[in-house]
This record gives structure tokens, sequence and C-alpha cells, in this order.
């Protein structure tokens, strides 16, 4: 009765702020999922989404709360966005809470870090959907073609995985019992742990291109572990048990991306390279099982359309510096995606084919979907998301969560 | 004199004909199927004049799904690929698109971005078919054909006003020679001392769909500025 009372204010908001000529839009969305492998209905979602705008010559505001219904009465609520806009003539500032994307790749976060990531359907949903809302002050200044953006965040927000329960959730291996100590996890908000992130663009008939640098924190947590040991009967120590404290680090990240059309085909590419990242080491020698290194990411893709038929493919590659053979991550860890999208019957008909491929283990996410436009505001989406390959794959280890799908979207 | 005019002289004056340094309207494009359901694309454009390349940006209005996404194009006199920039407002993100092909539909509808005023003049040999009058007013009618045999049209036929050099009517013939599309003007203004088209409709007759575009709130030499063609006024919207 309370979720219901939240949806019965917010449409009620929504209708006295119509009255004051604020844009409202949005959209209701149906989503319903069933697992290929043993029929069971995976996914029962339904979303309420409102955009409330409000555009002036110098000042502007968005709010854009949304409702997630799983199954009957599981209610959601995000504020996705809040924030107020200020433009001056050369300047414009956003205060509030906001998605930041940056780069240039499609579906892989590279020097997209500003926004955490909420990972808890592993990649699936809608990107908009997958980047969480920062609180931040942003200040973009312009200058001839190019742009000069300054990020202040205080307060940390780091990615979401799923939770126990949920089919996307993967429990680790653990030699022997685990505890979890949870007393570092939090990050008090203060100037001290502020992140700041800053990025010079320029947009030409030539090239677009950026530089960014930013002082972050890791927006996943180290596990920190420390192996608790008994003696046998022999005098010889056995590991009884393990306390793993997730603990946050700082990153120090400089990157880049860039785009360029030649002849045609339009090529992009981002690179970032990531200082001081802990990661999970079975080196005995290790404190607390993790080790810093640094690491570098990085994207090519190119693009091409033919008529109606618009196809792109991406190389990406993280590679991880001074490497030794105790660290649990690979190397070099590479990963393809494809996409082929194609607009029929004057763009009411849409068929996407976009996969994922991990290139070192040979495991993929499939996700093949065909879109009807049955009016402007109605659509209707039949799609699969098919897990495939090797269960060391990070693809290929859902491959029990293969399922098809359902959308249906009503638009306003 | 007029008589004396070559064909590519004519095409010329039709191409060439002046709209003002910069040019602000609202567009509505409605898409007519067979069965005469119609679909309604609200734009709102801005272009400007910049000596060797052309500037447009659009910013979609309605339908709600594509609400504030928005659309830039740079256009060269020269044979430069035009530069086009989308703007998707779920994706938060400006993306530089592929400008290759000039045949591809603009949004679904009948006009491809070479109709709307994207080709060349030298794209195409121009042939002054006849002289004639149609309902008092008197036309050349052009042919033109593509010099790229791979071209979607393998002619195009236009009826040009004589007194104004507006193309009132043209047909487009597919690669079979057989009848494809037909643009009518249904209505052009005298607007700040020019002639605008302000009423368009494309039927393609093969498959019996239409577009129409009419133009209003049409502004022209306000002086919109250079900053208004940005990645920052994509992103902010109107």
């Amino acid at each position: 009765m309370k979720r219901i009372t939240i949806i019965l204010i917010a449409i009620s908001f929504a209708i006295s702020v119509k009255s004051q000529n604020v844009d409202i839009n949005g959209f209701v969305r149906n989503y319903t999922g069933i697992q290929y492998n043993n029929g069971n209905l995976n996914m029962l979602q339904n979303t309420l989404n409102i955009n409330f705008e409000k555009m002036g010559d110098r000042v502007a505001f968005k709010a854009n709360p949304m409702f997630y219904l799983y199954g009957i009465d599981s209610l959601d609520f995000r504020m996705r966005e809040i924030y107020l806009d200020l433009y001056f003539d050369n300047v414009d500032i956003r205060i509030g809470k906001q998605q930041i994307v940056w780069g240039k790749a499609d579906g892989v976060f590279i020097t997209d870090i500003v926004s955490p990531l909420n990972l808890s359907e592993f990649l699936l949903p809608d990107f908009d959907e997958i980047r969480i809302g920062v609180y931040a002050a942003k200040i973009n200044y312009y200058f001839g073609n190019s742009t000069i953006e300054a990020i202040w965040k205080p307060i940390y927000a780091g990615n979401e995985f799923p939770a126990p329960g949920s089919i996307w959730f993967k429990p680790p291996e653990f030699p022997a019992p685990p505890t979890f100590d949870y007393s570092k996890e939090n990050i008090n908000p203060s100037l001290e742990n502020s992140e700041v992130y800053l990025k010079y663009s320029l947009s030409s008939s030539a090239i677009d291109f950026d530089l960014m640098g930013a002082y972050t924190w890791d927006q996943t947590a180290s596990m920190y572990t420390e192996k608790e040991f008994e003696m046998d009967s022999m005098g010889n120590p056995i590991l009884t048990g393990l306390l793993i404290t997730p603990d946050h680090h700082r990153l120090t990240v400089a990157g880049g991306s860039f785009t360029t059309d030649i002849k045609g085909f339009v090529l992009r590419g981002e690179a970032a390279y990531y200082n001081g990242k802990y990661l999970q080491t079975a080196d005995p020698t290790a404190e607390g099982a993790l080790t810093q290194k640094d690491y570098l990411h990085y994207v090519v893709g190119l693009d091409y359309g033919i008529g109606n038929l618009k196809l792109s493919a991406q190389f990406i590659q993280k590679y991880i510096m001074d490497y030794n053979d105790f660290i649990t991550e690979e190397e070099f860890g590479n990963t393809m995606t494809f996409l082929a999208h194609y607009d029929a019957m004057r763009e009411t008909l849409h068929l996407e084919l976009f996969s994922y491929v991990g290139l070192n283990y040979g495991d993929a996410l499939i996700r093949p979907k065909v879109t009807y436009d049955y009016s402007d505001s109605f659509s209707i989406l039949l799609g699969s998301n098919i897990f495939v390959g090797d269960k060391r794959g990070m693809f290929g280890r859902y491959d029990d969560n293969s399922m098809i799908y359902t959308k249906l979207k009503y638009s306003f | 004199m007029a008589q004396d005019m070559t064909a590519r002289e004519i095409i010329e004056k039709v191409y060439n004909r002046p709209e003002g340094n910069d040019q602000t309207s609202n567009l509505t494009m409605t898409l007519i199927n067979k069965s005469g359901k119609e679909r309604i694309r609200n734009i709102k454009q801005f272009t400007k004049d910049m000596g060797e390349m052309e500037k447009n940006i659009m910013f979609f209005q309605s339908p709600a799904d594509v609400k504030n996404t928005s659309f830039m194009s740079w256009t060269y006199d020269s044979d430069k690929n035009d530069d086009q920039w989308i703007y998707l407002p779920a994706l938060k993100k400006v993306k530089r698109i592929s400008s290759d092909s000039k045949s591809d539909y603009f949004m679904g509808s009948d006009f491809t971005y070479d109709d709307l005023g994207n080709r060349k003049i030298d794209d195409d040999t121009h042939q002054l078919l006849r002289e004639e009058a149609i309902d008092g007013v008197d036309y050349y009618v052009v042919e033109s054909i593509s010099k790229d045999e791979d071209y979607m049209y393998s002619k195009t036929i236009t009826w040009i006003r004589k007194d104004n050099f507006i193309g009132l009517k043209k047909e487009f013939y597919d690669e079979d020679e057989e009848l494809l599309k037909t643009l009518k003007i249904k209505k052009f203004e005298e607007i700040s001392g020019f002639l605008i088209i302000t009423n368009s409709e494309m039927h393609n007759v093969q498959k019996n769909h239409k577009t129409r575009m009419v133009l209003s709130n049409i502004n022209i030499n306000t002086g919109i500025s250079d900053s208004k063609f940005t990645e920052r006024i994509m992103m902010r919207g109107l």
C-alpha cells in the first residue's frame, strides 16, 4: 500500500507540475523473461519512468524518478537524476544527482568511469539504466570547438552487484569458510574523500577527441583476505577460515578517446591507464592476498552503414602491467563486440544482433532482438539473451541464464 | 536570355536560389502509409550558410520516443563527405555517424538526404527536354542523369518554373527506369524577401506511401550564432 502511495504521489506531482509548464515525458514498460533451461519466469518487471524538465534561457532543471515493480509488490524506487543547470555565455554548471557519460566506446566502460554501474542484472539492462546517477558538481567551459569539463564528486558511489538469491549472483569458491568484515565498506563524504575528474574535448570536422584524467576511488571494492589457521595434532597448520574485508582504494586514471570518419567508415578508439589497482593474488607473501598493479584498458572500433543496415565491431583489451602468475586475473583480457542493426518498413521494424565475445575462453553473450513500433508511442520487442561457451569466461558462466524475453513499451 | 540557358544553368539557378544566410523553422513531417495511417514528427531546425559549408541542426520534439534527440550535419560545397552527429538522450552521448550514403532515407520518410538538398549540381548531367505551359505557368522540363551508374535513381525529371526557378514537380525513376517517386511542391511563400518552399509531398508510387513536409514559423537572416551548431547545444537542446 505504501508503495502504491509513492506512485500515486508521483503521478499527482506530475499532474500539478504539468500545469506549471514543466515538460513531462517518459515511458511505461513491461518486461517479461523466461529462462530456456527450466522455463522459470526470471524477469517480471513493470517500469514507470518519468522525466520532469523545465528549460529556461539561464536555468533549467530535471528530475527523473524511476519505479521498478518486480513481481506483484516488490517495488524499487530510484531517483535516477535530479539536478539544476545554470547557463552562462561560455560556461554551463550542473549541480545535483546526474548520470555522466564519457568516451566513444559502445557497451564497454574505459574512460566512462564517472557514473558507477548497476550490474545486478549483469550487462542486460539498457545502458542508461545500468549507469547510476552520482551527486556531483559539473562545470563545462566552452571555447571555440573545445570544451573543458571539470567534475567534483563529493559522495562516493560504487558499482552494484547481484545480491545472493539472484540468478546473476555467482559466489566465489573459498578454500575455507569466509567471514566478512564490512567496517571499511563505506567511504564517508568529506573533502578529503572527494573524487575529481577533468576532461578536455575537441569536436571538429576532421576528428572528435578527448583527453581525461581522474583521481577517483575504485568503484569495485577489493577483498582484503586474512587466513585463519589452527594446528592439527601433528603441529601442521590447517586453514580453518578466511576473514574478508571489502576495502576501497584510490585510483588515478588518465586516458582519452577519438572518433573520425574515413571514407564512410567511422573509426573509434578509447584508452585509459589505471594506476594503483588492487588485484587478487595467490602469492602467499602478499598482504591480504592483494597486489597493486597498473593496467591499460583500450578499445578500437569501426562503424559502417549501408542504407538501413548499420554494422559495428570493437576489439577491447585489458593488459595488466608487471604481471606475475599468482594474479587471479589473466594478463591479457580480450573481448570483441559485434553489432548489426537493420531498419525496415520505414523504420517501424528494427532487427538487431549484438554480441560480446570473450576471446580468452571462447565464450559469448549473443543478443538478437526484433522491435516493432506499432505506433509512435507503443513498441513491442521480442529478444533473447544467449550465453554460450566456457564457464570460466564472464559470459559462459551464465549459460544457465539464457533467456527469451519481451518488452512492451508505451512512451508519453 | 532565358531561352538560351543550358540545362545546367537552369539547374544551377534552382540549386542556388537564394534562401538567406540562415534560417530557423519548425518542420512537421507526416509519414502516410498506403492505408492512410499517419505518423507525425515535429522538428525544430536551424540552418546557416557559412560560405564553403552549410551547418544544420535539428531537434526532435515529438513523438515521445525520439524527443530531445538532435542531429547535426555540416555539408560542404566541395566533394568532402558531410560530417554528421546524433545525440541520443538515453545514451547521453553525441555520436559521430557515417555519412557515406546520400541515398539513405531520412528518418523513415520518402526523402533521401540527396532529395533534401544535399545533391551537387555536377553529380548529374542535365538535359533540357522541353519547355511547356501548364495552367498558364511556363516550365522548363529538365532530365538529370547521375554520373554514378550505381546511383539509386536512373534519372530524374524536374518541372522548373521559368519565373522563379522553383522545381515545382520532380519525378524519380528507379534503376529499371520505372517511376519510383513523385515530388510535388504544394506551397511556396515569400518570407523576408526570399522564396521558401513551405509545403511539399513525396509520393512513392511503387509502394504507395507518402511523406508530407510542412515548414512553419520561418525566420530568415536573424543572425544565428555559430555556437548554435555545437555538441553543447545538441546536448542541451532548445
